[in-house]
């Protein structure tokens, strides 16, 4: 993640974001949604993805009056940029991103205008199952834009190889991946990215649904610190399939992009528990960048007696309280989000239509096009989970304090796996800090 | 020209060399010193955008500091960077320099190359070095391995702590170590040579020559060199970030800054976290200069 040098220079970095936010308006607050022109201005997008094709752009433009500036951001400077331009109420973007796990962030910062009030929401709910991750207040701060949700994939060569059934059940998964590594066709079978990064909070949310729970309950509270809670049995798991060797030693420090794009994609393991929709298309079917072309393939969630739930983690777009041509910008949202303009991008209507990296429409009726012609690797499987199994990470919404949740999140679970701590220790430690900070509110 | 006009122009002041200097004096004022005093204030205030407004809360950043463990993990961490790194830059940087100062073929081409690792962008530098320290893959444990020096591939990072920073300061020391080098290589450059031939008259060693010689007059260099080295490994951020990601066994303090600052939205905390890292740097270049500067005159 590349985070500019000027962040190693303390004072002066943090003086100019508060001077900025000194200096900006607070007026943008009480600005009307339906402010600013619709037609004739350039608006600012500015995302960590390519843009859809020029031609598609155009056609908007000529639709609609209005010009789209695409700036393509890594994410993780993205979200530093929008905290400091929301914290200093200046001008960063026409439209954003919104991310599932900041909208609780977002929502009580008042940074994003609702886009209920913006474009009919209300009639996307059906056909958009995400978009409740991205509901907080009662309002909608952003609408998803692609459906990624936390799948298991399993090398299907490397499990026929080693003569085992693919598995139903995490116990069926356990001792499968047991197998693999006792037969030698691969020596450590799973990809648990246990590197201190968000990835690995992802991953241990989804283990934990996989056993049939969530991480908070309703209000907030942690639901993983008695041994007999699926968080609880999630986060042992992993430690201890880390103990077993069935995870290679140096995952310590390995993300959950670098396991897929050095582990997985390169046949070094034979399974990612969570990992993400859209990864076989999008990395392990990619000859340039993967060894195991054709042989990587999703599976239905092993659960304690079936197929358990996957979580969802899309990205989504918004508009700040201060853009420019906040209504522009939301008939732009509206064109991006459309059900057949997704379709397009993800590579219905071929390669020319399609838009670089996009995988997997946030639209349940665009997935199952795209399966039904089979323009979507595994599609079937994808629109199936999507629209039967596919929940929010936390029902009422990421709360407002969810990253210093996710940090102690992974920094414990990390320390956990490097064997620093026990995982009652950990799990004591992480669930400390969520009745701290659910005690504060803040 | 008459005595009173001379006198009068004497008077006038000279405008131009204020003029030229105007444009990069307003620069730094408005993006260093304004931010900083700004930064300063704030550190005595409440500012967190989830809970407003911005209020006066005395000292409380810095109590709420004081009990916070990651910060006070991190502190020790950047202890141990600051130690090593100038340490082992500071040796290093004078071994390299001695070594450039000998005429050689090719020695300009040396020099450039040298400080290739210095013009590298950090995070550039953590992610080439991932490469090297990777446990699973890593250029480091393949090497091992040939050399039949380890059976297995081993996990260096992240599994000790101290382990971890040095391995994490060494990535810095490669990018820094240059730096120090040229500096120490241009006081070297000053001392005359007709004090190492009086030497070598006199029966100096080689060894007597570097204590007596060499060392106390290449000081001004070398105590900017521990200075430029100071600043940067107190201020260490992109190669344990990258190297180690948020783990305690490597975060730093201006990673903390971050932390608290951009994820947990406490600005008032992370003025004063940043306060404190200011003022550590001063303090410490000052007895870096204290100790270790001498004016040198030929």
């Amino acid at each position: 993640m590349a985070l500019p040098r000027l962040m190693t220079i303390p004072a002066a970095a943090l003086g100019v974001v508060g001077l900025l936010a000194a200096c900006g308006g607070n007026g943008s607050d009480s600005k009307t949604p339906t402010a600013g022109p619709t037609t004739g201005v350039t608006i600012s997008v500015v995302l960590a993805t390519d843009p859809p094709p020029q031609a598609a752009l155009d056609a908007f433009t000529k639709q609609t009056g209005i010009t789209v500036k695409w700036t393509n951001v890594d994410w993780d400077s993205l979200q530093t940029k929008i905290t400091a331009a929301v914290t200093a109420k200046t001008y960063f973007a026409d439209a954003t991103d919104v991310d599932w796990s900041r909208v609780g962030q977002l929502s009580k910062l008042n940074a994003f205008y609702p886009m209920d009030e913006l474009m009919d929401t209300k009639s996307l709910e059906a056909d958009m199952p995400q978009l409740t991750s991205f509901t907080a207040g009662g309002h909608v701060v952003g609408v998803p834009y692609d459906a990624s949700f936390s799948v298991t994939t399993v090398n299907k060569k490397m499990f026929t190889e080693a003569g085992v059934a693919l598995p139903k059940t995490l116990d069926e998964y356990t001792a499968a991946l047991k197998t693999l590594k006792s037969k030698g066709t691969v020596q450590y079978p799973l990809n648990i990215p246990f590197a201190a990064a968000e990835g690995l909070s992802t991953y241990w949310y989804q283990t934990t649904a996989a056993f049939g729970g969530t991480v908070l309950d309703d209000k907030y509270k942690p639901a993983f610190t008695d041994p007999a809670s699926p968080g609880y049995k999630a986060a042992a798991w992993m430690v201890d399939a880390m103990k077993q060797g069935l995870v290679p030693p140096g995952n310590i420090n390995v993300t959950d992009t670098q396991g897929q794009q050095t582990l997985m994609a390169k046949g070094q393991v034979a399974s990612v528990f969570s990992d993400y929709s859209g990864m076989v298309g999008s990395l392990y079917n990619v000859p340039k960048s993967s060894t195991v072309v054709n042989q990587v393939a999703y599976l239905p969630t092993p659960g304690v007696t079936g197929p358990g739930k996957n979580n969802s983690n899309p990205d989504g777009i918004g508009v700040p309280r201060t853009a420019k041509y906040a209504q522009a910008a939301a008939l732009f949202i509206k064109w991006f989000t459309d059900a057949d303009n997704q379709a397009d991008f993800a590579g219905l209507s071929g390669p020319d239509k399609a838009m670089p990296g996009y995988a997997l429409p946030s639209h349940v009726s665009a997935v199952q096009k795209l399966a039904d012609k089979g323009s979507l690797i595994g599609g079937k499987d994808l629109a199936t989970m999507l629209q039967t199994s596919s929940q929010p990470i936390f029902p009422g919404g990421a709360p407002s304090w969810y990253p210093q949740f996710s940090q102690a999140v992974y920094t414990n679970l990390h320390s956990a796996a490097t064997g620093s701590v026990t995982v009652e220790q950990a799990l004591k430690k992480i669930g400390d800090t969520a009745d701290q900070l659910s005690a504060s509110g803040s | 020209m008459t005595a009173g006009a001379v006198a009068a122009r004497r008077r006038r002041p000279d405008l131009l060399p204020y003029l030229l200097v105007a444009p990069l004096a307003l620069v730094i004022v408005g993006l260093a010193v304004v931010p900083a005093v700004y930064s300063l204030v704030q550190a005595f205030f409440r500012v967190q955008p989830l809970d407003p407004p911005t209020r006066f809360n005395g000292f409380d950043n810095f109590r709420s500091l004081a009990h916070n463990s990651a910060v006070l993990g991190s502190l020790g961490n950047t202890i141990a960077y600051t130690v090593i790194g100038m340490a082992l830059t500071t040796v290093l940087g004078i071994g390299m320099a001695l070594a450039l100062q000998q005429r050689f073929r090719g020695r300009s081409i040396v020099i450039a190359v040298l400080i290739l690792p210095w013009a590298l962008p950090g995070v550039v530098e953590g992610i080439v070095w991932s490469g090297i320290w990777d446990a699973n893959v890593g250029l480091f444990n393949s090497a091992l391995t040939s050399f039949h020096l380890v059976d297995q591939y081993q996990v260096f990072l992240g599994s000790n702590r101290w382990l971890t920073i040095l391995l994490i300061e060494i990535v810095q020391v490669w990018q820094i170590t240059p730096l120090s080098a040229l500096l120490v290589l241009a006081a070297l450059q000053n001392i005359p040579d007709e004090l190492y031939e009086a030497s070598a008259l006199d029966g100096c060693s080689a060894w007597s020559r570097f204590v007596r010689i060499t060392l106390p007059l290449a000081r001004p260099g070398i105590a900017v060199a521990m200075v430029q080295a100071l600043i940067l490994t107190l201020n260490v951020f992109d190669q344990p970030y990258v190297l180690n990601g948020a783990a305690e066994t490597g975060a730093s303090l201006t990673m903390q800054t971050y932390f608290i600052s951009f994820q947990n939205l406490d600005f008032g905390a992370g003025y004063a976290l940043s306060l404190l890292i200011t003022l550590a740097t001063l303090l410490l270049s000052w007895v870096v200069v204290r100790l270790v500067y001498r004016k040198v005159e030929f």
